[in-house]
Order: C-alpha cells, then structure tokens, then sequence
C-alpha cells in the first residue's frame, strides 16, 4: 500500500507563540518498503509519523494511503481506518495494565465488530508463541520485562493484519538481545509479509537494516 | 504449544467489546483502591441521606395522609354553650349535657357546600355499673353517615356492626367478642380502635344510636332526666365540606340557618398543618437535589483528575481504532459503576439507620399517640432501586464532560501527555 504525503505542515500552539514542528514534508513510500526515519530530538519525526499515521491532524497538507486520503475520513471512518489498516509500535510501555497480555493483543480485533473474534483469539496466540511470549498469554504486562511488552505490542500491532506498520523509537531502552530480536522481527515482516513499515529511530544499526533512510531536521526533509 | 485452551478462546471471545472495556473500566477503579474508596464513600453518604430522607419524608407525608383522612371532621357543629377542644373536636364532641335537637342535623346536608353530617351523642357516666363505676364516655354514631370512628377502626369481628355491639377506643384493654355489662345491658366488643391521641375518642364506649336507644330507658332510671338521654337529641355533628367548598361560606349559611348552634372549625390547624409539611418536605426535596447537584459537581472535578492521569491509555485505545462513544462509554460505565456500588452501600446504610429511627423516634412518636406509617416494602424498594439508578445516573452526568472533553483531544495529543 503506497504511502504518500504532500506539503505536510504540523503547528503547535504554544505559550511563547506557534512552534512548526513539520514544515511542509513531500514524501512517497511504495507498498512493501521498509523506510527509517531519523533525526535528532526534536527534529519533527514523531509529529510526522502521527500525521501519518492518523493520530494528528496537518495543519496543512495531505495523506494518502492507498488510494484514500485519510484526513477526508471522519472521525469514525478514521478510527476504523486505523484500526484495520495500521498498526502502532510506541517507544513507551502501551498495553493496557488492566488486561492480560492476550486480551491486549486480541483488543485492536475485538474493537472491530466485522472481525471474527475467534479467530483474532487463535492468531493472537500464533504471533505471541512466534514472539517467544507463549508462556505469558494470561500475565499483566506488570508481569513481564519491558522487552517482553515491546513484542507483545508489536503483536498487537500485527493482529488485523495491516498493511502499514508504524513504529516511534521501537527499541529504545532495550537491551541489545531485545533490540536485535525486534530488528530481525521486522525485517522479516517486511519481507515475508511484504508489510510496509516506516520506524522513526536513533538507533543506527536498525536504520542500516532499512530499504531507505529519510532524515528530518527542524521540520522537513534532510538533503 | 500454546498455553492455552479452546474452550477459554470460546469464552472470551463470546464477551463483547462492551464487555470487555467495562471490565477494564472496573478494574481501573481497583487500581486506586484509597481513591475509589474515598469516592464509594462520598457518593454513599450522599445516596444514604437522600435515600434515608426521601423514605422518612414519604412516611410522614403518608402517615400525615392516613392523619387527615382519620381527623376527616373539617366542621363540628355543637350547641352554642358548649366547650370544645380544637383537637378533639375533629374526631369527636367534647362529652357536654348540652344538646341539638336531631331535627337541625336532618337539615344540615341540604346546606350547600355540605358533603356529609355525622351526628354524635356523647354522654359521659360513672353510674353504669361497668367495672366498680368508672366514668365512662359512651359515644353514639350512625354508621351511615359516620367518618370519624369507623376509619380508626383497628380489629373487629368478621361481620357488620349491629344492635348490641359496643366498639373500645384505642386505649382501652377489653378484647375482642367479650361480652360488657353496661347499665345491665350485655354488649358485645365487636372492634377496637386505633391510637387516635384524643383522650376521649381513646377511652370511650361507641355504639350505634339503635343500640343507644334500646338503653335509654334504663339509662334515663339510673341517671336521672339529662339532656343527652332524651329521645332526638345529638350533641353535635361533624361535617365533610364538598369539594371546592370553603368553611367560612359553610359557617355563614350554618350560622344563618340553625340559630342556637356554634361551628368549630378545625381547618385553621389543618392548614398551618399541611402547609408546614409541605414547607418541609419541599425544603427537604431541594436540599437533596442540591446535593445531587453538588454530588455531580464534585464527580465531575474527580473524574477530571482521573481522565487527566489516563490520557496515555485513552489515547492508545484510540490510535488502535477505539472510536470516540467508545471512550466516553467506558469513561461513564467506570463512573456509573462506581456510583453505582456507591449508591447501593447507601441505601444499605440508610436502612441501617432508618432501623435506628424505628428503634427509637417511631416508638416515641407511637407511644405518644401519633401513627407513623413505614412505606411499604415495594416503595420503598422502588426508592433504593430509584436512588441507585440516580446515584449512578448523577456519576455518568459528572464524568460525562471530562469524557467527551477528553475524547474530543487527538490521539496524539493524548498519547504525549504525562500519564
């Protein structure tokens, strides 16, 4: 699914006057790519994945994936398009604490009343034994480390079956087992799978397992 | 392989979406247990003294009910001379010599404004033989037009009142079917009366005027010629108004038309009666909706706080396809729940202390004479089932503008807040 984005704008208001953390980004993926985002702190990486990603709105500009532009999309058609159509991996520990890890993983489905239910239940298992995580089905995430819980979201992440992967920081405060396992994981998604996945990172060594690496620095697109 | 079995996948998956964030909305309130208790006993102390005052004002207001209906005289008509007592008078005439002939009374219902007129006889006597000469008052009534004594009419044979029967005031100990020797006349106790609080009406002896006449000779040899015990004669009569009629346009025309006759009328006391209760029970009525106002207010404030601390989580159940009335549907289940439970130890405190009432102001009330009469139980279980629905009802209505406030925020925005 080709992702593309045209003149993207993010401003922020704020108390010293308007901050422009985007400013005006043209950007095209092609379906199947596996892109990293980098940048320095600040920078405006993560405000352009959440444009993206249809967490925040452009205060211009627009995003196409697929064939929609997704910013048209109500609210509601948004949260669905979210919902089936792309996945999120944070920096910060995401899962709900209230609910066990399967429920948590099985959660983007059950929010879906098209999906068979059943069946989410049955590949939320698969992804959790594939991530090494068969063992914690019924742990809260207080149970397991935090890179347990990394992959734990990512199967959540994977549980509709999307076809755009989002990840901010996804190995940040890992140790380098975890940040390896999490590297070749979506390496191998994307080439299994032919998943398209963008990553925003500090982390070299997964932006060198990238097809491409865009830089962003105060807001648009490195040279 | 998988640590897990098909039959749990069965089961839940069956659950729902609802389902499943109302659990996670319940197991947020056990996340904060001192915070979720505070707030439990907040809302319990406000649904308990709503609930408490709502049944106490709607026993009063019933018992105050039943009081007006028993006091049912609004007029008493007597012989000018004679004395009355405000109170009594409303149930029955004060035991005089004094008398009207029957023939004013046959005229009283002609009067307009006039629904019903009640003759009484009352004769006091300590010569009728019964129990070593005690003095008692005997009360003639006709049955067919009386509204004062049959309504306080508390035990009683399984049959109509005929000749022969005497019927006991509240206080008096004879039992039921005993048969009285009154002036050497056998009577039967058909009934007993109720608690009325009026010492005449408590202990005297009623019978009907047939049963009184049948004794008058015998009553007239042992006590001599006295007014009351001459043929025709009444010592008053009580009187219903019709509806929409007003006592000073019934005492003018009583006044105009039966010379010699004096109208007692009981309404001013009525009045400052019902218009008190109606003070207090509409003063009671704002007190608790401003409590349930404030309940809502103060709600509202503390699930501010707590949307504000989960903005993180909210914001992640939005970026993974939650729609907004999701959100807000599990912000107000987590509030009505809570409320609810709240609402549901208030009630069972306020039963509590209503069966503190009842150990102690009820029994006072009682033995001072004055009815009170508890709700029934399905009214009163009709006013918990109301006061927790409200109690949680009131939870969601204060949650509810953080929530749709929240639920209005970016994902984005939400997830970069401080959780």
């Amino acid at each position: 699914m080709t992702l593309s984005c045209v003149d993207l704008v993010k401003t922020y208001a704020a108390e010293r006057g308007a901050i422009e953390a985007v400013r005006g980004i043209d950007l095209e993926v092609q379906a199947g790519e596996f892109t990293s985002i980098v940048g320095r702190s600040g920078s405006g990486k993560s405000s352009f994945l959440a444009m993206i990603g249809g967490l925040s709105r452009p205060s211009r500009g627009s995003v196409r994936i697929g064939d929609i532009d997704i910013w048209a999309l109500s609210d509601d058609r948004l949260a669905d398009f979210r919902n089936r159509r792309i996945g999120f991996v944070y920096q910060f520990a995401s899962l709900l604490p209230t609910l066990r890890i399967i429920d948590n993983v099985v959660l983007p489905a059950r929010l879906d009343p098209e999906r068979d239910v059943a069946a989410a239940f049955r590949r939320g298992c698969e992804l959790l034994d594939q991530l090494g995580l068969s063992d914690y089905l019924y742990a809260y995430p207080s149970e397991i480390s935090s890179g347990e819980q990394r992959r734990a979201v990512i199967a959540r992440a994977l549980i509709n079956e999307p076809a755009l992967l989002l990840a901010d920081e996804p190995t940040s405060d890992l140790d380098e087992v975890s940040e390896t396992q999490i590297v070749d994981w979506f390496r191998g998604l994307n080439r299994e799978r032919a998943l398209t996945l963008i990553v925003v990172t500090h982390n070299l060594r997964l932006a060198e397992q990238t097809d491409r690496v865009i830089h962003i620095s105060d807001g648009r697109l490195a040279a | 392989m998988y640590a897990v079995d098909a039959g749990e996948i069965g089961c839940r998956s069956r659950l729902g979406v609802g389902f499943l964030l109302a659990s996670v909305a319940l197991q947020n309130l056990g996340r904060r247990e001192a915070r979720t208790l505070l707030l439990l006993a907040a809302v319990a102390i406000c649904s308990g003294a709503v609930f408490t005052g709502a049944v106490l004002m709607r026993s009063i207001e019933s018992s105050m009910a039943v009081g007006f209906t028993r006091l049912g005289a609004d007029m008493l008509i007597v012989p000018s001379g004679a004395l009355t007592n405000i109170t009594a008078a409303l149930l029955t005439a004060e035991p005089t010599d004094l008398t009207l002939d029957d023939s004013v009374l046959a005229n009283l219902e002609a009067i307009k404004g006039v629904q019903k007129a009640a003759p009484q006889l009352v004769f006091r006597t300590d010569a009728s033989g019964y129990r070593g000469g005690e003095t008692i008052d005997v009360i003639a009534f006709d049955p067919a037009h009386d509204f004062t004594v049959q309504p306080w009419l508390d035990q009683h044979l399984g049959r109509p009142i005929r000749k022969g029967d005497v019927i006991v005031g509240g206080r008096r100990d004879e039992a039921l079917g005993a048969e009285l020797l009154l002036f050497g006349w056998p009577l039967a106790v058909y009934g007993k009366l109720g608690k009325t609080g009026v010492g005449t009406h408590e202990r005297a002896l009623f019978m009907t005027f047939e049963t009184l006449s049948e004794m008058r000779l015998t009553m007239q040899q042992i006590c001599g010629a006295r007014a009351p015990l001459e043929p025709n004669k009444v010592s008053g009569a009580l009187l219903e108004l019709a509806p929409g009629a007003t006592t000073q346009q019934v005492r003018f025309a009583i006044l105009a038309n039966f010379p010699g006759v004096k109208v007692v009328s009981g309404e001013s006391m009525l009045t400052s009666i019902r218009q008190g209760l109606g003070a207090l029970l509409n003063g009671a009525l704002a007190l608790m909706a401003i409590m349930f106002v404030s309940a809502a207010l103060m709600l509202s404030v503390l699930f501010s706080a707590i949307i504000a601390e989960r903005k993180r989580e909210l914001g992640l159940l939005r970026a993974i396809g939650a729609r907004r009335r999701q959100i807000i549907g599990m912000l107000l289940t987590e509030a009505g729940l809570a409320t609810a439970i709240g609402g549901l130890v208030g009630v069972v405190l306020g039963l509590f202390l209503m069966r503190v009432y009842e150990h102690s102001l009820v029994y006072y009330l009682d033995g001072m004479g004055i009815p009170f009469v508890w709700l029934n139980g399905w009214t009163t279980g009709l006013i918990a089932v109301l006061c927790v629905v409200l109690t949680s009802l009131t939870g969601a209505a204060g949650a509810l503008y953080p929530a749709w406030r929240a639920s209005a925020l970016e994902p984005y925005a939400l997830i970069r807040s401080e959780g």
